[in-house]
């Protein structure tokens, strides 16, 4: 479903010098399985989920994206989030004076519109919203307030699964979703996660610690370190990283 | 008869980003003779004066719209009585000069509220002077302006503060595109009779593309002990990081771009605008922002 190859990029900010981050990383994601990717800090776990979703400041110099066949980096952003590929931000962001179900409302129409599909209509959505904020255990009022504003970090991560939930996105990435939260919200958004789990749907899930694979068990686990994958393997690397830490998994000297 | 030469240039303090005598250049203006501001002075164009009495205890509201012709110029005196309540609406939306100056007492315990939405003009200035004469009165000013390229918006406005327990509340939100130019002068006065006035002016604005202008002058001039007062003051640019969230969401560059502006500036529109003119202002914004639908 997804596939990236060989891929270089580099970091441009608007003042300071370039640096490249990610130097040849090579994974295919197929439809259906869930992946992981765990590395240390720096080692381009965000910079990775803003190239696949299009954010302006990273720069491809090499390699490349496949999505379904099709070539991702040539698409906008908003482009690609219609085509189903949703990210749940390591820092969602605070959007003053828009209503967390205005903007998901307008953000589910605004796909469709791409897709070329009808609007959805007003008694369908409070459906859908109803049994996602369910679903999450989100106290209604909350999706009535302006999103992410005053939210702490918890609430945010539960607001980004709920969008998640409204928008049935195919393919997943999620940014260090476990940062943040106790452990019962922590099942709680796990729970969300897995009810999305399916045929046709995929994830990659980035994080440092493996406590999250406890609850929303990979197919795959990848290491990345210094901009590549240097391991891969199944649910039991992530238990050996949890136990003998980064550098005696990878066989560092 | 003078010429324009006379009258207030850039070199005058608090004409400097609105220069009345180039705007108003190669024209006879007419000036009414006496002391008032040079706004309500200016008799050339379209003309309005009015002289607004609120009776003590009465409640009045009036819409007023600015810039309807070529040159159009307002001046209001708006004498708001004890216990009396009066509320203003201004909406400057074409014309090529548009001026107009509101003078404004207040009684004891006397409210004045007044909301503008400017979408500026060649020239466009709206002027407020308040002067708080009885105790406990109570001020609301929102502003909103919008200027695109080759508009000019100056929302400049004054209080002065005479008697105690005053409350004034000023919030003002603006963009501006590539050649537009936005001006705000706010200046809250607290004369030494005026404790425990509570006041607070609040000016925030966004320059949506390169080559946008905007000037802003808050002034607090303070001659009591015992007041509460406070400013704040902002130009940015949009929030390129919330742009691409809602993007990432699925949103259009320019529909994400006109979210966030929009509810920069709804945020401005007070709670007492009647529901009517509350839908007209937000459509109005909403085409300016072109996402009218």
């Amino acid at each position: 479903m997804l596939e990236l190859y060989n891929l270089h990029a580099r970091v441009v900010p608007e003042d300071g010098p370039q640096r490249e981050i990610l130097k040849g990383l090579s994974l295919s994601v197929p439809a259906g399985e869930v992946h992981a990717i765990m590395g240390p800090n720096g080692s381009g776990k965000s910079t990775l989920s803003y190239v696949l979703t299009g954010r302006d400041g990273y720069q491809v110099t090499e390699g490349s994206v496949l999505y379904e066949g099709e070539d991702l980096l040539a698409l906008a952003p908003e482009v690609r989030a219609a085509k189903g590929l949703f990210l749940s931000f390591q820092y969602p962001l605070e959007i003053a004076g828009v209503p967390v179900m205005t903007f998901v409302r307008a953000a589910m129409n605004a796909q469709r519109k791409q897709r070329g599909e009808p609007e959805v209509s007003a008694p369908d959505f409070l459906k859908l919203s109803r049994i996602a904020a369910q679903q999450l255990r989100i106290d209604p009022d909350m999706l009535k307030r302006p999103l992410n504003v005053g939210f702490s970090g918890g609430e945010k991560k539960r607001l980004e699964i709920y969008q998640m939930l409204m928008l049935q996105p195919r393919f997943m990435i999620l940014d260090e979703t476990d940062s943040g939260l106790d452990i019962d919200a922590l099942k709680v958004v796990a729970d969300g996660v897995n009810a999305l789990r399916g045929e046709g749907r995929s994830m990659l899930v980035i994080t440092h610690y493996q406590r999250l694979l406890d609850y929303i068990k990979p197919d795959r686990v990848h290491i990345l370190s210094a901009g590549r994958i240097v391991k891969s393997g199944g649910p039991e690397l992530a238990h050996e990283l949890e136990k003998s830490g980064y550098d005696t998994v990878m066989g560092a000297p | 008869m003078i010429a324009a030469g006379a009258l207030p240039n850039r070199r005058v303090e608090g004409w400097r980003w609105s220069d009345l005598s180039a705007a108003l250049a190669d024209r006879d203006v007419p000036m009414i003779p006496g002391d008032r501001h040079v706004l309500a002075r200016i008799a050339i164009g379209a003309r309005r004066m009015a002289g607004i009495v609120v009776n003590a205890g009465e409640t009045r509201t009036e819409i007023e719209r600015v810039g309807d012709d070529g040159v159009d110029t307002r001046a209001l005196e708006i004498d708001v009585r004890d216990g009396a309540s009066m509320s203003l609406v201004t909406i400057q939306q074409d014309g090529d000069v548009a001026l107009a100056h509101r003078k404004v007492r207040l009684g004891q315990g006397a409210i004045f509220r007044q909301f503008i939405i400017a979408d500026g003009a060649r020239y466009a200035r709206i002027e407020t002077e308040i002067d708080v004469a009885g105790e406990g009165a109570k001020i609301e000013l929102n502003g909103v302006y919008l200027v695109a390229k080759g508009r000019h918006a100056d929302l400049t406005s004054q209080v002065t503060l005479n008697a105690e327990h005053a409350e004034v509340r000023q919030l003002v939100r603006g963009v501006a595109r590539k050649g537009g130019r936005g001006v705000f002068q706010g200046r809250f006065k607290v004369e030494r009779a005026a404790q425990k006035t509570d006041a607070k002016m609040e000016h925030n604005a966004l320059l949506l593309e390169d080559g946008a202008e905007v000037f802003a002058k808050p002034e607090l001039e303070i001659y009591a002990d015992d007041v509460q007062c406070a400013h704040g003051n902002t130009a940015g640019q949009l929030d390129e990081a919330a742009i691409f969230y809602l993007r990432q969401r699925g949103l259009p560059e320019i529909e994400a771009r006109a979210m966030i502006t929009r509810a920069f500036l709804i945020e401005a529109l007070p709670g007492w605008l009647d529901e009517s003119v509350r839908t007209d202002v937000e459509t109005h914004i909403d085409a300016w922002l072109g996402t009218a639908s």
